[in-house]
């Protein structure tokens, strides 16, 4: 754990900034491959990087060169989004609702899965319909992801558990502490600041 | 207190193993690409989410960083 001047400290890094992309990064790698995975657990596979490469290269590029440019474009998104949540999410879920003020591990995962959340509904409300859907020709994809080509309301919910990893991750990885002590956040803040 | 919340943290994972035990046991097997069962797979991935959040939580709880 690194310590800052700001009277702040990381998991990683001495700064919002750094840590934030660092964080982002990781919880969109772990993310990726959770969804290329989901097949193994009998759920539809999400394969962001396609579905982003066919976003730029359309639909008859080569196959690797798709996952590979829209690879990059969805770390990319990852990493922005996790930096929009570290710097602007992140301080303003603990002005406005105050139980969350502290700056606790658990409290910053909570702001983690919430930002999770949140992400969830911009992907399969706008996201998913909007891009998605005319990408095929229309009609693959249902409103607010109740459909998803053969897959029903499962991909919504796989789509929920693809957010939920991404959140926990960030959550837990973007984890700011107050640095007043060297020893332990609960010496600052007292036992049972939960 | 503290005992209180690592409770709900196991509840939480608990009701996760129950609703991915009911999906797994309710749905045909997914073959290649071709869905199964919408309700069971959406029981699976629901299931999964609470399991990963109580995880999540328990570590947060945890702190093994310190």
């Amino acid at each position: 754990m690194e310590e800052s001047d700001s009277g702040v400290k990381y998991l990683i890094g001495r700064s919002a900034g750094k840590s934030a992309v660092i964080a982002a990064f990781v919880a969109t790698h772990v993310a990726t491959m959770a969804g290329l995975w989901f097949g193994g657990v009998r759920l539809p596979q999400f394969n962001f990087n396609m579905l982003n490469g066919w976003l730029v290269l359309g639909l008859t590029a080569d196959p690797v060169q798709t996952f590979v440019i829209g690879g990059i474009l969805h770390y990319t998104s990852g990493i922005i989004w996790g930096v929009v949540f570290a710097l602007i999410v992140h301080p303003a879920l603990g002005r406005f609702i105050k139980p969350l003020a502290a700056l606790t591990p658990t409290n910053n995962y909570i702001k983690g899965v919430l930002w999770g959340l949140v992400l969830w509904v911009i992907s399969s409300a706008f996201w998913m319909p909007l891009l998605i859907d005319p990408l095929f020709g229309g009609g693959v994809v249902g409103p607010f992801l109740t459909k998803f080509g053969l897959n029903g309301v499962q991909a919504l919910f796989a789509n929920l558990l693809w957010h939920s990893i991404y959140g926990v991750n960030l959550g837990l990885l973007f984890s700011p502490t107050p640095a007043a002590t060297r020893g332990s956040w609960r010496a600052a803040s007292g036992v049972g600041v939960r | 207190m503290a005992s209180r919340t690592l409770l709900v943290y196991a509840g939480l994972f608990l009701l996760g193993l129950v609703l991915l035990a009911v999906g797994a046991l309710t749905q045909p097997y997914r073959v290649g690409a071709t869905p199964g069962s919408e309700v069971g797979e959406s029981l699976v991935a629901i299931g999964l989410t609470f399991v990963i959040l109580g995880i999540g939580y328990f570590l947060a709880w945890a702190n093994p960083t310190q």
